[in-house]
């Protein structure tokens, strides 16, 4: 096929055919935009497609090459068991939030330019937090506009790296940046980039808004936002020394909380930190084994940790808690779902014959290959945190445990097959890794069934089991939260709230009343002066261009009627202005 | 099925764990077994230095993280308001 077809284009234009269906067509308009996402995925040629000059700057939407098209594959397989898993949702803003979101991850991921980036980059933050807002619960509102907040925040320091890098380079080219080059404007966007990666400091708001999303709009979330960073990341900064030390620390850290939080699906948004720290280390140390293993782990994480969050979003949907200490002995009502959970728990763990085994192996061996010892130690130390929070912690308090109140069955059908299905791939992705290993973007020559990856990995899951055991009282989940780098902006903005009140308030009162008093006295003489002189000097010229002010002031007043629909009108003419580029560049 | 399957294993508990120390043995001495002529660095040359890692790790993780939680991490739900 030379000629290529922008996978985003389903999504928006799914997302805005959606509504005129119902019932039954309905449920599978939703199946069928992924599915033709897939097919076109699959019949990708590489090569540079919608390119145009704009604003002085090339823009590019379409760079397929082996690094996109392993994103390119896995997003569209996850927006495929997303869509399953979520069939039954009835409100169409849920599918619609989730399409444009999913559609902006893949614009991403082929943009060929900063500034392409950038637009997809906002539109997946706004359309994201929608699928939090839809749980409408307070607390998700809440969360949703930190969320926002944070994203805004992350965006504006892409969008200030991205205008110094133009003025250093005079392009918005985005290609491998080496870290010889890099100043100001390359580690602004290498910070815009590792908020999306909740790459510590910058990663409160991914454990504080994913639990909070809705029971299917967290599977899509844990998938996109932060694999497109990684993908950004291993496309621009591969080789950055403070990506493999900040990651390795991301490994250790997620796995820190998730030991002890409550929440199911805050453990499992914890451990996306975990999960992603090992991809951002791979990208930091920068071997193509290692870009490699970022680029597999990015594809078989996505896969499992959806499948992880599909189990805790069937039980928090069936029982109407996800709270562990409010869990318990549910294997009797929801074996099913029991066993997919644990399929994703023992993928992620590592255990041989799944995928997370064939993909984090290739990380830490590169780090050991690289004499990298200590990185090494503490991803492997990660590693037996995974399997304790995740693998043994969670299965053993939600599912075994003692015996909770709570009766219940198992979820809808769609939601067990898209469990089932994710299984499978998990499965098949852990005996047979060459269809994994096959996409990614260096050609490879690892193998991760030898003798002594064996053996390494069963000693440290097994005897990891044996301590939980013996110390399964000491982990008893309790009713509580735990403090995170968001209590800085969560009372930093009490605090700033206070100061305002108490002395910016005050400050500005005193002002006042001193303005009032001696500023108004001055002024008054000094006006009676200006006066005389105005009047007699200035009327005169300033009389001219007043008229050619005015007409202009009124002309921009009539675009800025301050209605909405207004506002949503010139929007959509925007939206459609960009949809026409992409459909051209075909 | 899979109910009455976990309910036999949980029946027969004394059993169960038998064997899984049986397996803990097995697995340290084929590590112990296994040639270490092509081992570059220090760890690769110790038997069994995954068990020794793995029991380490998470006895630490567990003391480390819950000792942390309960001295000031860990705050009432409503904390934030």
């Amino acid at each position: 096929m030379d000629r290529w077809l922008h996978p985003a284009l389903f999504f928006f234009i799914g997302a805005l055919l959606l509504p005129l269906f119902r019932g039954k067509a309905k449920k599978f308009f939703i199946l069928l935009i992924p599915t033709l996402s897939i097919i076109d995925v699959a019949l990708m040629v590489q090569g540079v497609y919608g390119s145009y000059h704009f604003l002085n700057a090339d823009v590019v939407f379409g760079r397929v090459d082996k690094l996109s098209l392993v994103f390119a594959w896995v997003f569209t397989i996850m927006a495929f068991l997303g869509a399953l898993y979520g069939l039954h949702v009835e409100e169409d803003g849920h599918h619609m939030a989730g399409a444009f979101y999913i559609g902006s991850s893949l614009g991403a991921i082929f943009a060929g330019d900063y500034l392409t980036l950038f637009i997809f980059w906002e539109v997946m933050a706004f359309s994201s937090v929608f699928l939090v807002w839809y749980r409408r619960e307070q607390r998700s509102v809440d969360a949703g506009f930190r969320y926002l907040l944070m994203h805004v925040f992350g965006g504006l320091l892409f969008f200030t790296g991205m205008m110094l890098y133009f003025f250093k380079t005079g392009n918005l080219v985005f290609n491998q940046i080496f870290p010889a080059d890099a100043g100001l404007a390359e580690y602004l966007i290498l910070a815009g980039f590792s908020l999306n990666a909740a790459v510590i400091p910058l990663h409160a708001w991914l454990p504080d808004a994913y639990p909070e999303a809705t029971v299917e709009g967290a599977v899509l979330m844990c998938a996109f936002t932060t694999k497109t960073a990684v993908y950004v990341l291993a496309r621009g900064f591969p080789g950055f020394e403070v990506l493999a030390v900040l990651g390795t620390a991301m490994t250790v850290y997620g796995v820190f909380y998730a030991v002890i939080e409550n929440d199911m699906r805050r453990v499992l948004a914890y451990h996306i930190i975990s999960q992603v720290g090992y991809m951002v280390a791979g990208v930091g140390i920068g071997t193509e084994m290692a870009v490699n293993g970022a680029c597999a782990h990015a594809f078989a994480h996505i896969l499992y940790k959806a499948l992880l969050f599909m189990g805790a979003g069937a039980v928090l949907y069936m029982t109407g808690t996800a709270k562990l200490s409010k869990l318990g002995g549910l294997y009797k009502y929801m074996p099913l779902t029991m066993i997919f959970y644990v399929v994703g728990a023992v993928s992620i763990s590592g255990v041989p014959l799944f995928s997370g085994f064939v993909s984090k192996s290739m990380i830490v061996a590169s780090a050991h290959e690289g004499g990298r010892l200590w990185l090494m130690t503490f991803m492997s130390l990660a590693g037996v945190g995974t399997f304790l929070s995740v693998g043994l912690k969670v299965t053993y308090f939600a599912f075994f445990g003692k015996e909770s109140a709570i009766q219940t069955k198992e979820p809808p059908a769609n939601m067990l097959w898209a469990m089932g299905l994710t299984s499978a791939l998990c499965f098949i992705i852990g005996v047979y890794p060459k269809v994994l290993y096959d996409l990614l973007p260096f050609p490879v020559e690892y193998h991760p069934y030898n003798l002594h990856h064996l053996s390494e990995y069963l000693q440290i899951l097994s005897f990891t089991g044996l301590v939980f055991f013996l110390l399964v009282g000491k982990l008893a989940p309790e009713d509580k939260m735990n403090l995170d780098m968001d209590y800085a902006y969560r009372k930093g903005a009490l605090f700033f709230m206070k100061f305002d009140e108490r002395v910016i308030s005050v400050v500005d009162t005193f002002w006042g009343e001193l303005y009032r008093r001696v500023g108004l006295a001055l002024l008054f003489k000094n006006a009676r002066i200006s006066y005389g002189f105005d009047r007699k000097v200035i009327d005169g010229i300033v009389d001219g261009s007043a008229v050619a002010v005015r007409g202009v002031g009124s002309l921009v007043r009539k675009l800025q009627t301050g209605r909405i629909q207004a506002y949503i009108g010139l929007s959509l003419l925007m939206f459609f202005l960009i949809l026409w580029l992409l459909i051209k560049g075909m | 099925m899979i109910v009455k399957w976990i309910e036999a294993l949980r029946n027969n508990l004394k059993t169960l764990v038998r064997v899984l120390i049986v397996y803990l043995v097995a697995i340290v001495i084929f590590d112990a077994a296994l040639s270490r002529h092509e081992a570059h660095y220090m760890i690769d040359k110790i038997p069994a230095y995954w068990t020794f890692f793995g029991a380490v790790g998470c006895f630490i993780l567990i003391k480390v993280a819950k000792g942390i939680a309960h001295l000031f991490l860990s705050k009432d739900e409503d904390f934030y308001g």
